[in-house]
């Protein structure tokens, strides 16, 4: 007996079970077309009004709204143990975002990689089977260790870097005139390539070369060191500096110190306590702080020192107040990952890491090794952020406003950088693509891409 | 000391599996020993496979010899289970009432001894039950019991969350299907059996977010009529309309209403011309099989795939059980069961959450493979191997799975299941498997147009009749459709998909 469905009267309701919506609860509400915070290529600055019956495909307007939503989603559903769903939002993300596709692809897989990893370890998804490890390739595998030459000119590739070591590279020169020794503490994600530019400057000194010393945190043996990686020891890494320094007539020694975020470089602050006994004044001391300070936990990190109830990144600040440095520079990344809760740090992560891909395609062409060991590097970051917890998760990214709040506390003033290290830096700048710029916020400087807050240079002298 | 190829010793080494075509000869078991021996070694039975049991041979504490003395005498109360089981089947297929019933009194007694709770027990109790069906109930009332409140879309729910066979059918099976739709406008799902529309909302969101746009898609849904004052058909085609329209996909859904897929006419489905045509078929071909030994009854496979084959589906998706529960002789087909359905219920064991909805929707099938016979019988599983030559012999062709749908199969299993479960791929095919033996495989196939062009098809349409179903896509004035209109796609000019290869209609 045949029968067809007839015109719908009402929607019956859900079944008894199916209070998830049995994966009809994959909906996604597109709804309004959000702005996007990017007019990256391709995407229309403003929405457009929604199509009736024409046919324009909707397909990459707000797709990456659409992707992100997705992934809230998907977050959402690990964290509810909700198998099913994920594997529903899994599947789909897998296919509109393979990793060879355009930008916001290439960026949704990376999250996507991450939350499988996150997956994987939590509730419902359990356990790491091979099949899982050899399907989804954790980005860090793919982490590239470098030689130093390889490491010099990958890090020029973009100012992502380049920004904040010119700004503080002229801040540091600034602030050691007059001393004849100078002691600089590099806590650095880049394992000192910004030195040689650096030994460069105080050579050209007016009032001629000060006596180097170099003092570098070496976080390399942590669970958790982020990239880059150098495919050299720090041993060798200081000969060559100092034999570059004699050649430019800087006399320099150079000193490693183990050490780790997870308790606030206890070893590194006590070696320099013990150093700064025996100063008598001609000694500049300062702080070079690269993109490593976000990885000392902060409050969020549930990690709190028991002598007193701050974090550890407040207790690095203050160690570091109290060695009376002549100078601190600070460059991080202008973001915020410490929300606790994983949604949020997808969001402020989706929202921010746009711009290394919507970046690299200026740069670095696709399928070259370079653009590979860039991407794994941000794939690095993202896991980081997205699947990790405690101690192992390190990308504990703060802003500029924040981290000048916790500088202040600290009893630090703001140093603000001059006319001609802006102008340093823009000039820099030009050799790179139109759509890196700088402006100041305050008395700090910050690299922007496309006008959204990149990378800030904040410097830093006791109050 | 081994104790022989016992039914229960699932091989950890994929390379040991039974292979694809199912084909098993039970070997005689030995008789179970007289009590537990110190000597006897252990080997994986289902309940322990995650667990490490010491040697006997090695000294332990006096608690965990207590412990592995009582898994021993389970395993050996298991093992007598079974034998009794097949032993009784054997009795049934020579035709010897009295003794058959003497063994399965002696099974009760056995299952009496055995946790009913996990492993050998949980399975072999639903045997038992069966069999005792067999022999004791009238042919009519043979069907498996239903638990109170429950019906056959509430069990496939559970199934469908208990365990990933049905997930892997679905995602597998969309994966095949996106790819065959990439570059398509307009794309018409035909669903052997839509069930609640499970596996829609993925295919329809990732339709809705591939580069250049989502394509129109229309969705036929083929599914039993339903009871009086019910619509099941109409409420999952507003479900799923509901969240194209979220989506912004234009969607159009037509239910057809069909006790078997052999009273569906190509005519009924109204393939557009133009449109890319997908089948999918989980778990519905095996139903329209027949025993193989009758000559007599021409069974309705044939017709179906021909109809298939005449819409000439970009994709035609086939998802089946990959064992061989269509043969004739009823020990074999006992003792086949036996083999694949505790490793079904292993693996449900094994992840974690008892389901006993999951449970009572697998025993149905064995009940209707244990107790039902002739036109009665509907689980009629057939491996893979055969498979491929049926599809072929009605001229589709395979398409082979390609490699996307593998990495997300083994991926998305590997996140669900944890350890146990493997995907693999042959030919051009995937299975999901529990431990080394394939449980579901996953096909693919196409049929081109004839060379020389269509027929029109002298059952044409009178679709006056047909449009007052709804959801079809007949106008702009069905509630089904998602927020814009259908864009004029709706001359569904009747002879559209019904070409050429013969006689559909019989």
């Amino acid at each position: 007996m045949m029968q067809f469905t007839h015109a719908a009267v009402t929607a019956p309701p859900l079944h008894p079970n199916g209070a998830h919506g049995l994966g009809l609860g994959l909906f996604l509400d597109v709804g309004a077309p959000r702005a996007r915070p990017w007019p990256a290529g391709g995407f229309a600055s403003t929405p457009p009004p929604l199509p009736t019956s024409s046919k324009i495909s909707l397909g990459n307007l707000n797709s990456a709204g659409c992707m992100e939503q997705l992934l809230v989603h998907c977050a959402n559903a690990i964290e509810a143990n909700d198998a099913t769903l994920t594997q529903q939002i899994l599947w789909v993300l897998n296919n509109i975002a393979p990793a060879d596709g355009d930008s916001n692809q290439r960026l949704t897989a990376a999250f996507l990689c991450a939350l499988v990893t996150r997956a994987s370890r939590t509730g419902a998804c359990k356990a790491v089977t091979a099949a899982v490890a050899a399907a989804v390739e954790s980005a860090a595998l793919h982490v590239h260790r470098f030689t130093a030459v390889d490491l010099a000119s990958f890090v020029d590739l973009t100012p992502w870097h380049r920004f904040g070591y010119m700004a503080a590279n002229a801040a540091i020169l600034d602030a050691v005139e007059g001393f004849p020794v100078v002691h600089v503490v590099d806590l650095s994600t880049t394992h000192c390539m910004q030195i040689p530019t650096l030994i460069d400057m105080l050579a050209s000194r007016a009032e001629g070369p000060p006596i180097l010393r170099l003092t570098v945190a070496d976080v390399a043996s942590c669970s958790s060191a982020p990239p880059p990686v150098l495919d050299m020891s720090y041993e060798e890494l200081g000969a060559k500096l100092v034999n570059f320094a004699r050649s430019r007539n800087v006399s320099m020694d150079f000193r490693v110190v183990p050490t780790s975020p997870a308790d606030a470089f206890s070893s590194l602050v006590d070696q320099l306590r013990v150093q700064q006994l025996v100063l008598d004044g001609t000694e500049a001391l300062v702080f070079n702080c690269h993109m490593l300070m976000h990885t000392v936990p902060d409050e969020t990190a549930g990690s709190v020192s028991l002598a007193q109830s701050v974090s550890l990144r407040t207790m690095l600040l203050k160690s570091l107040r109290a060695l009376e440095p002549a100078l601190v520079v600070v460059a991080e990344e202008d973001a915020d990952f410490t929300a606790g809760d994983v949604v949020g740090r997808l969001r402020a992560a989706f929202n921010f890491m746009w711009i290394p891909y919507d970046a690299v395609d200026t740069f670095l062409p696709k399928g070259s090794e370079q653009r590979r060991w860039y991407e794994a590097e941000v794939g690095w970051k993202v896991e980081n952020v997205l699947a990790q917890e405690g101690v192992d998760r390190v990308e504990r990214q703060e802003d500029r406003t924040r981290w000048g709040q916790r500088m202040r506390g600290a009893g630090f003033r703001p140093v603000a950088f001059g006319e001609e290290a802006a102008g340093e830096v823009r000039t820099m700048l030009n050799e790179h693509a139109a759509g890196w710029g700088m402006k100041r916020e305050d008395d700090d400087l910050m690299l922007t891409w496309k006008g959204h807050n990149v990378v800030f240079a904040s410097a830093w002298a006791p109050s | 000391m081994a104790m022989g190829t016992f039914p229960f010793q699932w091989p950890m080494d994929p390379a040991a599996s039974t292979g694809l075509d199912g084909s098993f000869l039970p070997s005689l078991l030995p008789p179970p020993p007289a009590g537990s021996d110190d000597s006897v070694a252990y080997y994986g039975a289902p309940q322990m496979h995650a667990a490490s049991l010491p040697e006997l041979a090695a000294p332990f504490p006096p608690a965990a010899t207590d412990l592995a003395m009582r898994r021993a005498e389970e395993e050996v109360a298991g093992i007598r289970l079974v034998h009794l089981l097949m032993s009784s089947a054997g009795a049934i297929e020579a035709g010897d009432h009295a003794l058959a019933s003497a063994q399965l009194a002696d099974a009760n007694a056995s299952l009496a001894a055995l946790s009913t709770a996990s492993g050998i027990g949980r399975v072999a109790v639903h045997f038992t039950d069966a069999l005792s069906r067999r022999l004791f109930m009238s042919p009519t009332t043979t069907s498996a019991p239903q638990p109170p409140g429950t019906d056959a879309a509430f069990l496939y729910h559970h199934f469908y969350e208990a365990c990933p066979y049905l997930k892997f059918a679905h995602f597998t099976a969309n994966q095949a299907i996106l790819e065959a739709f990439h570059g398509c406008d307009a794309v018409h799902v035909v669903d052997f059996s839509i069930m609640q529309g499970l596996q829609w909302p993925a295919l329809i969101q990732a339709l809705a977010l591939r580069p250049g746009g989502p394509p129109f898609l229309r969705i036929t849904g083929i599914g039993p009529p339903s009871p009086p004052g019910r619509d099941d058909l109409r409420d999952v085609g507003l479900r799923l309309a509901d969240l194209a329209r979220s989506v912004r996909v234009r969607f159009s859904f037509r239910g057809v209403a069909a006790n078997t897929l052999d009273e569906v006419q190509p005519w009924m489905l109204q393939v557009a011309p133009g449109e890319a045509v997908a089948v999918n078929s989980v778990l519905q071909l095996h139903r329209l099989l027949a025993d193989p030994d009758d000559h007599h009854y021409h069974a309705p496979i044939d017709a179906v795939l021909d109809c298939v084959a005449s819409l000439h589906p970009k994709i035609f998706a086939v998802v089946e059980q990959e064992a061989d529960h269509n043969k004739p002789g009823f020990l074999d087909r006992f003792t086949e069961a036996l083999f694949y359905y505790s490793a079904v219920f292993d693996s449900l064991d094994a992840s974690g959450t008892g389901s006993p909805m999951a449970e009572a929707y697998l025993q149905r099938e064995i009940c209707d493979i244990v107790c039902n016979d002739g036109a009665a019988r509907a689980e009629r599983h057939e491996p893979l191997s055969r498979w491929r030559d049926r599809l072929a012999r009605a001229g589709l062709s395979a398409v082979p799975l390609g490699p996307s749908a593998l990495r997300q199969a083994r991926m998305l299993v590997g996140l669900s299941s944890g350890e146990g479960h493997s995907v693999e791929e042959a030919d051009g095919c995937l299975t999901l498997g529990w431990h080394g033996r394939p449980l579901f495989s996953a096909s693919a196939w196409q049929a081109f147009p004839a060379v020389d062009g269509a027929e029109e098809h002298p059952h044409n349409s009178n679709t006056s009749n047909v449009s007052g179903s709804s959801g079809g896509g007949d106008g702009g004035d069905s509630n089904n459709s998602a927020g814009s209109s259908n864009g004029g796609k709706t001359s569904h000019t009747h002879s559209s998909g019904v070409v050429g290869a013969g006689n559909m209609f019989w």
